[in-house]
């Protein structure tokens, strides 16, 4: 059986009576982009932080490539580069020197040509490496954190908002680099509140709220809970027929039906095939009209999250 | 852990390079000018004439290191004991020694710790860095003594023997080393190396004044040996007297209980 690339087990950490974490399991398969959601205090990176051996759990374990993090901290730290939300770079050293002393620090020698095409990527020029950091502008920090996680091929990134201060272009090349990890097998863990980057380059998602993981399931079947908006307009008015039972009704007037179809919209077709269409506009669904839901909370999400929990791999 | 341990010794000593450089060229230039101070003293024979406008009643409260302070040893010996010497290579070992606070306030231990690189290497780094540091200053200032007694002093000085400035040397550096040592321990304590260096300062300040009281007030002479300057006493030794090897091991030790703590604490907490 194939080693997953993290495994927390029943997790947990309180700080006094505050419960940052509440028994989170899950499993993160080597060679996924997996995408780790929440709000603000949810718990992510203390979650990224067990990992790390940053923060001790109180409860539970957690473990990369099957080396718990406590225990085998340092293997573990081998295996990983990690991104941090807010980088602790000193103002005063350059992006080289910062680069060359965290380089250092690791197991085996960076390949210098590996960390220039990483530069050369991302537009660090070597003018640019040689200024201090205080210099930088976000965005230039933001690169130079990227190079730092990425520099010696760990086989697992743990990214904290990647491309937070990354203009258009520049998330761009971090998404090709992103699919360029996954061609050569590594594991991705990304934290990110960019919910379209999220569907666009990650295969899971799990999401946190209140310490508790309320979902985890394939990106794919997220989307697929919010249903398609399908708005249909007609030349002259029509009589609301019977919609069919997957078939949301948002708003139906005499020449204007707007629903939200949660199965195929085969059947809806066939409904107007004999009425005076005008336009039928569908709207493909996004993450962000499922995950809004669960980000506010409530009882009947839970139901509805536990038959979605089933589905991530353990 | 001893590679990214030296590394990362090597990049916290090219942190403080310039400071440290600055102040080993301003001790080094003030026990350099001391021997010259007292040049000029045995020359006038004014350390025969201080010592006798000196009241009685100060000269008895003083001891007998007040007469051994008015020579040509004492004026060199000086430069080993004098208050701000001594606060400011204390405030460059709380400098030194709170480097753990600042990289957990500043984030800097995320970017280190995420790295295969051992807690303890964080310790052992200040620590590398803290010795080199105050060694090498130490040693600097003694060869600034050391100049100033073999180039430009007349040889009829009472000069101080080899083993008096060894003596205060060592000193000195133990008890730079005992506060260093707290100092640590409480850096890996907090979030902030203000909190740090502040509650450092302010204790080595308090325990001071209490060994400072101790010496001239009975009630206070009781607990003063709860200072760790009541085992830091270059005055003796300036009297002649030998080096008090317990009062040394007191004050490393000291040091080391403080760097042991600090190696437990940072162990375990969370960053």
């Amino acid at each position: 059986m194939q080693l997953s690339a993290i495994h927390c087990e029943r997790l947990g950490k309180r700080y006094g009576r505050l419960t940052a974490l509440r028994d989170v399991s899950l499993d993160v398969q080597a060679g996924e982009i997996f995408g780790f959601l929440g709000l603000n205090g949810a718990g992510k990176t203390t979650t990224i932080r067990i990992l790390l051996d940053l923060v001790r759990p109180t409860t539970g374990r957690a473990a990369v490539f099957g080396a718990d993090c406590q225990t085998r901290s340092l293997d573990v730290r081998a295996k990983i580069g990690y991104l941090p939300g807010e980088p602790g770079f000193y103002g005063d050293m350059t992006g080289e020197a910062t680069l060359d002393l965290l380089g250092r620090l690791g197991e085996t020698p960076v390949d210098a040509a590996w960390r220039r095409s990483l530069c050369d990527r991302l537009e660090l020029t070597p003018a640019d490496l040689r200024r201090r950091i205080r210099e930088y502008s976000t965005g230039m920090k933001r690169k130079l954190g990227i190079v730092s996680a990425f520099q010696a091929d760990p086989p697992l990134l743990v990214l904290d908002e990647p491309t937070e201060g990354l203009d258009p272009l520049m998330q761009d090349v971090f998404y090709d680099l992103i699919a360029e990890m996954r061609r050569r097998g590594r594991t991705l863990f990304m934290s990110s509140h960019v919910l379209p980057e999220v569907e666009r380059v990650c295969d899971r998602i799990g999401l946190l709220r209140a310490g508790e993981l309320v979902l985890v399931a394939p990106v794919q079947d997220v989307r697929s809970l919010a249903g398609r908006r399908v708005r249909v307009s007609f030349h002259a008015d029509v009589a609301r027929p019977v919609f069919p039972a997957d078939c949301e009704v948002i708003d139906v007037q005499p020449r204007l039906w707007d629903l939200r179809a949660r199965g195929p919209i085969g059947p809806l077709v066939s409904l107007t095939a004999a009425l005076p269409v005008a336009d039928l506009d569908v709207q493909m669904p996004h993450l962000e009209e499922v995950l809004r839901k669960y980000y506010a909370g409530g009882a009947s999400e839970k139901s509805e999250v536990r038959s979605q929990k089933s589905g991530g791999v353990r | 852990m001893m590679r990214s341990t030296f590394v990362l010794a090597a990049h916290s000593l090219k942190r403080v390079r310039v400071i440290v450089v600055a102040m080993a060229a301003v001790l080094v230039g003030f026990q350099f000018l001391l021997t010259q101070v007292a040049v000029v003293l045995d020359r006038n024979q004014a350390f025969g004439a201080l010592s006798s406008i000196v009241p009685d009643f100060i000269r008895e409260v003083a001891g007998p290191s007040m007469l051994a302070f008015m020579s040509f040893s004492g004026i060199v010996a000086l430069g080993y004991f004098h208050p701000i010497v001594l606060a400011s290579l204390l405030g460059l070992a709380i400098a030194i020694a709170t480097e753990p606070a600042a990289e957990v306030e500043s984030r800097f231990d995320d970017l280190t710790l995420t790295r295969p690189v051992r807690r303890a290497a964080i310790v052992s780094r200040t620590v590398i860095v803290l010795v080199v540091v105050e060694a090498g200053i130490l040693a600097l200032m003694a060869l600034g003594t050391w100049t100033g007694l073999t180039c430009c002093t007349p040889a009829t000085a009472q000069r101080p023997s080899a083993a008096l400035l060894g003596s205060l040397a060592l000193s000195l550096g133990a008890i730079v080393w005992c506060w260093g040592g707290l100092a640590l321990a409480a850096s890996t304590v907090v979030r902030r190396r203000a909190v740090a260096s502040g509650s450092t300062g302010v204790v080595a300040l308090a325990a001071f004044l209490l060994d400072y009281l101790g010496r001239m007030w009975d009630p206070v002479s009781r607990v003063s040996p709860l200072s760790p300057f009541h085992y830091f006493e270059p005055m003796t030794l300036i009297t002649g007297a030998p080096l008090n090897g317990r009062h040394l091991a007191i004050l490393f030790a000291i040091g080391a209980a403080g760097t042991a703590a600090a190696y437990i604490i940072f162990a375990r907490r969370d960053l």
